[in-house]
């Protein structure tokens, strides 16, 4: 268990996290036609999708401790955002018969330069489909999801932790588990929510240019945390007092 | 029998996610949800009328969080109320499953006419029979992805021994099983077929995007044969997606070789191979495939 003041610490972090993971995994609603880079959904709630699943998984360990509980959930938002790049690019291996290739790096524009893909080397230019910025999830943003998905990961179950904390002296256990489930939840959807202003529908994750205006994600992120984490604080301190049960 | 409850729990969960997620990919495609609604929405603007079952109520995962907790929240308060023997459990969200669909053929009707209504300007008519023909084979679908995830949280409840509430499981399992089915079914119906008639091989180009096919193999293209082509390989890979999640998930927490460390030991190693896949995949596409020239 954790002081509540950290708690309420640890709850800013783990919004501030949430929200910058948003920009590292890539996601298009316009992949959905095979015409962009990354999976075929918005930003927002791809990133919700696997980070609710890591605070599913960290559920399981919520008696063993807040290191075991922030790996678990990290590991199990890796796990989902991985086996749905797989799937997305099977599907568009198969079903549309276009291999994986990054719009962004083909065009030369990619955060690090060059038109070839920055872990494996392939080239990417002359691979997208005339007329389109690129499609499916090559190597690279793969890798940028999964480190995306880490950090969505261990705040989801860092938010969780804290507010499990926080309600536990004044709730019976098989409550404050859920409690905490619906609050981080609650925490993780307004996070990612607020990064899809500065993305505006589509990001290839670290190697899209919009990774430079993380700052501003960070910031809304903050403030908005910070007010959400005073809330609960309060709230959790007049529930412990026995002011409201 | 702590074991062999998990072994069960492992299977069916695995087993009943499968199953949802073939289930919500046909109900998404069927009623042209998600993100490739916005074809379908463009398509009256560059003069292609057409008949399908035009119903985005939200995006695919909030959309689906709601009928599944819905019907996991019923059927939670009527096995409170009657028992939790598997029988009850079962009755109990059927009846659950059953009151989420009126809620999604209610959203789907108004969703729909008012989507159709605001393309007036662009001479797109309200054809009843596009509404009504594959109302019901929508609602069928989200009847069984609610049924089967309102299964799949009292699995996770009682099997697998989440210590989260039933309602609050399948509300996280109705926004994994939308953001999974949103970024893997739907590029088979986004992507081919909706665009039949252009050439297999390429994604679709952003100046030819609206133009859809309203034409099928006779007469009119509905929304009823969607799911009949989507379900042989969009539905069946968002379902393995999903099952495949649920089930390593709960794979990985059979083990004990490392103590409370042993699943993310487990999942870590999982992640890796995962990725070794992707990579093979992308070899063997980029070979199969290659570049795009210019003929």
């Amino acid at each position: 268990m954790v002081d509540p003041l950290i708690a309420t610490i640890m709850i800013i972090a783990g919004g501030v996290l949430v929200g910058v993971c948003v920009h590292f995994i890539p996601a298009s609603a316009t992949g959905a036609m095979a015409a962009a880079t990354g999976i075929a959904t918005g930003p927002s709630m791809l990133s919700a999708g696997a980070g609710l699943t890591g605070i599913y998984a960290a559920a399981y360990s919520i008696d063993s401790g807040l290191a075991l509980v922030i790996v678990s959930g990290a590991v199990g938002s890796a796990l989902m955002l991985l086996i749905t790049i797989l799937c997305g690019n099977i599907m568009l291996a198969f079903g549309i018969g276009a291999p994986p290739v990054s719009g962004q790096t083909a065009s030369g524009k990619s955060t690090f330069g060059g038109t070839k893909d920055i872990i494996t080397g392939f080239e990417q230019e002359g691979y997208a489909s005339p007329g389109t910025d690129g499609h499916g999830m090559p190597f690279q943003t793969a890798v940028s999801g999964g480190f995306g998905a880490l950090m969505g990961g261990a705040g989801g179950a860092l938010v969780f932790y804290a507010v499990y904390s926080m309600t536990l002296p004044a709730i019976s256990t098989e409550n404050v588990v859920t409690l905490a489930g619906i609050v981080a939840a609650g925490v993780f959807l307004i996070n990612s929510v607020l990064p899809a202003y500065v993305l505006v529908g589509k990001t290839e994750g670290m190697f899209d240019m919009k990774i430079r205006s993380m700052h501003r994600t960070f910031i809304s992120c903050l403030v908005t945390s910070s007010i959400v984490a005073c809330v609960i604080y309060a709230v959790c301190e007049l529930a412990v007092s026995e002011v409201i049960v | 029998m702590a074991a062999i409850s998990l072994l069960l729990g492992t299977a069916l969960a695995g087993f009943l996610a499968f199953l949802a997620g073939v289930f919500e990919d046909s109900e998404s495609n069927a009623g042209s949800a998600s993100n490739p609604n916005s074809q379908v929405q463009l398509a009256p603007q560059i003069g292609n009328r057409h008949r399908y079952f035009n119903k985005a109520i939200s995006g695919e995962p909030p959309a689906n969080a709601l009928w599944a907790t819905t019907a996991a929240t019923i059927a939670y308060l009527l096995t409170a109320h009657f028992g939790g023997d598997a029988f009850s459990v079962l009755v109990a969200s059927i009846i659950g499953a059953a009151a989420s669909t009126l809620l999604l053929c209610a959203y789907g009707v108004l969703s729909h006419i008012s989507r159709i209504a605001s393309m007036k300007n662009f001479e797109q008519t309200l054809y009843w029979d596009s509404l009504l023909t594959p109302l019901p084979l929508d609602a069928a679908f989200g009847f069984l992805t609610a049924l089967m995830l309102t299964l799949l949280a009292f699995s996770a409840h009682s099997l697998l021994g989440n210590p989260f509430s039933v309602p609050l499981l399948a509300f996280f399992f109705g926004i994994t099983i939308g953001a999974i089915g949103s970024s893997t079914g739907d590029i088979y119906y986004g992507a081919e077929r909706l665009y039949q008639h252009y050439i297999f091989g390429s994604g679709i180009p952003i100046s030819v995007q609206g133009d859809i096919d309203v034409k099928g193999e006779y007469g009119y293209r509905n929304s009823v044969d969607t799911p009949y082509f989507t379900m042989r390989f969009g539905g069946l890979v968002t379902g393995l997606a999903f099952g495949i999640l649920i089930f390593l998930d709960a794979w990985s927490r059979l083990f004990t070789f490392a103590g409370v460390w042993t699943s993310v030991i487990v999942v870590s190693v999982l992640v890796l191979i995962i990725l070794i896949f992707i990579y093979l995949l992308e070899v063997y596409t980029r070979k199969r495939y290659g570049r795009y020239t210019e003929d």
